[in-house]
């Protein structure tokens, strides 16, 4: 069964923002509002510029669904982290247990009242019917639904970005790491998806983290 | 059980939170060069970027937002921990269990009612302005308790029974009260604090008043003044040491708007439900002693008059002193008192 | 006898309290039920009919198809089997 998971390889991330603008454009977030964004590490140094798209990483022990005050979050069978705007209480409790700042507030009233929260859904949707106007208006385009995966990685220029199928995108990563003849070490995912101890397994039977 | 890992892991979440609360670690200088020395001896090793990046230190992004550059954040699972962990859990059975402990010394000791028979002769205990103070502060706190409660424990509590859809609309009601009222709670205790404090101080028989506890297990008689050292006790580290930190940590919560990171936040957020379940812990008792358990309290603050045998064995020096200045009223006599309001409660 | 049964009734107390300590988080499975995911209504995404474009090639319901339909997708983000292999 797949484990849908994204990877960013900074080695090939050339910090066009393609992503960040083919979310934008695929979910029509509202303004202020970034699902992704890239983050560049040693800015202008030659040698040392790395840089890192970053969204909601889907985490199998995901802190936002832990801290929740109303459970509002769920994980689909592909490990794909969503959330029902409609249960949302808009407190930002998420936003401060997310190590990567993927939930984002919409600022809905004054002095810096928050609107539902906005987030990454791996091109998934939410719990509305697949594909419909009201879940394209609340949570983005459902790709998944439509055999399709992530636009920003589906379109990332270099394949900096990848996203699916884990073990499809470890195959993957790893033949580039082959041809490239090092750097196994180099990318990050054991934040997000933390090392193979059992209480960390995504959630399903049979599931692979 | 992983009791004893989770006790230690604690610990140091705790210390982890406080620890960096200077603000945002400042990467070693030079990281960028040694990644730069790390390239061109061990092509592909990145080992300096991601220390950089688990630093939490903003790095360079075209995204606008607070610590938008802030690729990785570690101290939202340390509040994660502490939130979930020991808050909800202690927080949580102190306040049940406080409840149950007052609830048995109530099946145990029963209502306290004054010795002498009620003579009929009221004293003005409270004016309008004091009574009025009083209830603005006890039913915003209420609203800030019962609203509280729900975001931290109704997930466990009250979701399983209600379910999805009227929890979540109940505690985003809730949320928007708790917001609301929390300001009008913050003016109140000012204005209680101005009202209050010249009868609060610290005087001469509080430490025997505490000594055996207002005599609230013997049954005793200790005199006191206007207000007792429970009282006391109650003003100084409820209303205005725990209601400061509430207001202050809640203020910090309330308004995002001040740039203030998330690392200020999860701090403010700790140091809020701490204070807060205190708070509530405390109250319970004041509740306690101002319902139920000592007849003649509640009419007190409800009509501000008091029986002459109540004052007599609750506040004797008030009492004295109040008698002296010609406050006691008849009972017949007054307009709005209720007549024998410390004996008869059908207004109630 | 009576402090002692109290420092039982005590640690009775602090022991199931310790007991309880783990009690604030709730486990993150994928319960669905109901077509619910953990009471949130979601359908799965093989349970919808391809669309007509886009040579898309799965039947509605069959989760095997859908996740070939994903697979293949996902291959093609490995330059290296697209440019060389296909």
């Amino acid at each position: 069964m797949a484990r849908m998971k994204f990877l960013c390889d900074a080695e090939r991330c050339i910090e066009c923002n393609g992503c960040v603008t083919a979310c934008k454009n695929e979910n029509e977030v509202p303004w202020g509002v970034n699902r992704r964004r890239v983050v560049t590490i040693n800015d202008g140094v030659i040698g040392a510029e790395k840089s890192m798209s970053v969204a909601c990483m889907h985490c199998s022990d995901a802190p936002c669904m832990a801290v929740c005050p109303v459970d509002c979050f769920y994980r689909t069978e592909d490990g794909v982290v969503l959330h029902d705007k409609d249960l949302c209480i808009g407190c930002g409790y998420c936003f401060y247990a997310c190590p990567f700042g993927a939930p984002q507030f919409p600022q809905a009233g004054a002095f810096g009242m928050r609107g539902k929260m906005d987030k990454c859904t791996f091109c998934a949707g939410g719990p509305e019917a697949d594909r419909s106007e009201s879940e394209f208006k609340k949570y983005g385009r459902n790709r998944l639904a439509e055999g399709k995966l992530p636009a920003c990685a589906e379109m990332c220029s270099t394949k900096a970005l990848l996203g699916g199928d884990g073990d499809v995108i470890a195959d993957i990563y790893r033949e580039r790491v082959t041809r490239r003849g090092k750097g196994a070490e180099v990318w990050g995912w054991g934040t997000a998806y933390g090392p193979g101890k059992p209480g960390a397994q995504p959630p399903a039977a049979g599931g692979k983290s | 059980m992983l009791t004893r890992t989770h006790l230690a892991g604690w610990c140091f979440a705790l210390m982890a939170l406080v620890a960096p609360s200077a603000g945002f670690a400042q990467a070693a200088p030079g990281s960028a060069q040694q990644q730069a020395e790390r390239a061109a001896t061990q092509p592909g090793n990145n080992a300096p970027v991601w220390r950089e990046v688990r630093s939490g230190q903003a790095n360079y992004t075209t995204a606008q937002g607070r610590e938008a550059g802030v690729l990785v954040q570690s101290s939202g699972d340390t509040w994660r921990q502490i939130r979930n962990g020991p808050i909800t859990v202690y927080g949580g059975w102190l306040v049940v269990l406080v409840a149950l402990a007052i609830a048995a010394f109530y099946l145990v000791r029963g209502p306290i009612k004054t010795h002498d028979r009620p003579t009929g002769n009221l004293i003005y205990r409270f004016s309008v302005v004091e009574r009025w103070a009083h209830w603005t502060l006890a039913i915003s706190f209420c609203l800030l308790a019962v609203t509280g409660l729900t975001i931290l424990f109704g997930k466990h509590v009250l979701l399983p029974v209600i379910g999805y859809t009227l929890f979540a609309w109940l505690t985003l009601l809730g949320k928007n009260v708790h917001n609301f009222v929390g300001p009008i709670f913050m003016a109140s205790i000012v204005v209680f604090f101005l009202i209050f404090v010249k009868d609060n101080w610290p005087s001469k028989g509080d430490l025997t008043w505490i000594a055996s506890a207002g005599g609230l297990f013997t049954g005793k008689h200790v005199p006191s003044g206007r207000f007792n050292a429970g009282e006391k006790s109650w003003f100084w580290m409820g209303v205005v040491f725990l209601g400061i930190v509430s207001s202050v940590s809640g203020l910090v919560l309330l308004f995002p708007n001040f740039e203030q990171l998330r690392l200020t936040m999860q701090q403010a957020h700790v140091v809020h439900s701490v204070s807060g379940i205190l708070f509530m812990t405390l109250s319970l008792g004041h509740i306690y002693v101002g319902t139920i358990g000592i007849e003649g309290s509640y009419q007190a603050m409800r009509t501000g008059y008091v029986d002459e045998s109540w004052a007599k064995e609750h506040h004797e020096l008030w009492y004295e002193d109040a008698k002296k200045q010609g406050a006691n009223r008849p009972a017949a006599g007054g307009g709005a008192v209720p007549a024998g309001a410390a004996q008869a409660r059908r207004d109630e | 006898m009576r402090p002692r049964r109290m420092v039982v009734a005590l640690l009775a107390a602090a022991a199931a309290v310790f007991g309880l300590a783990a009690c604030g988080e709730s486990e993150q499975v994928v319960v669905y039920t109901q077509g619910k995911y953990q009471g949130k209504p979601d359908t799965k995404p093989w349970d919808n009919a391809p669309l007509a474009y886009g040579g898309n090639d799965w039947t509605k319901g069959d989760k095997a198809s859908w996740e070939k339909q994903i697979n293949t997708r996902n291959l093609g983000q490995n330059e290296y089997r697209r440019i060389y292999n296909q």
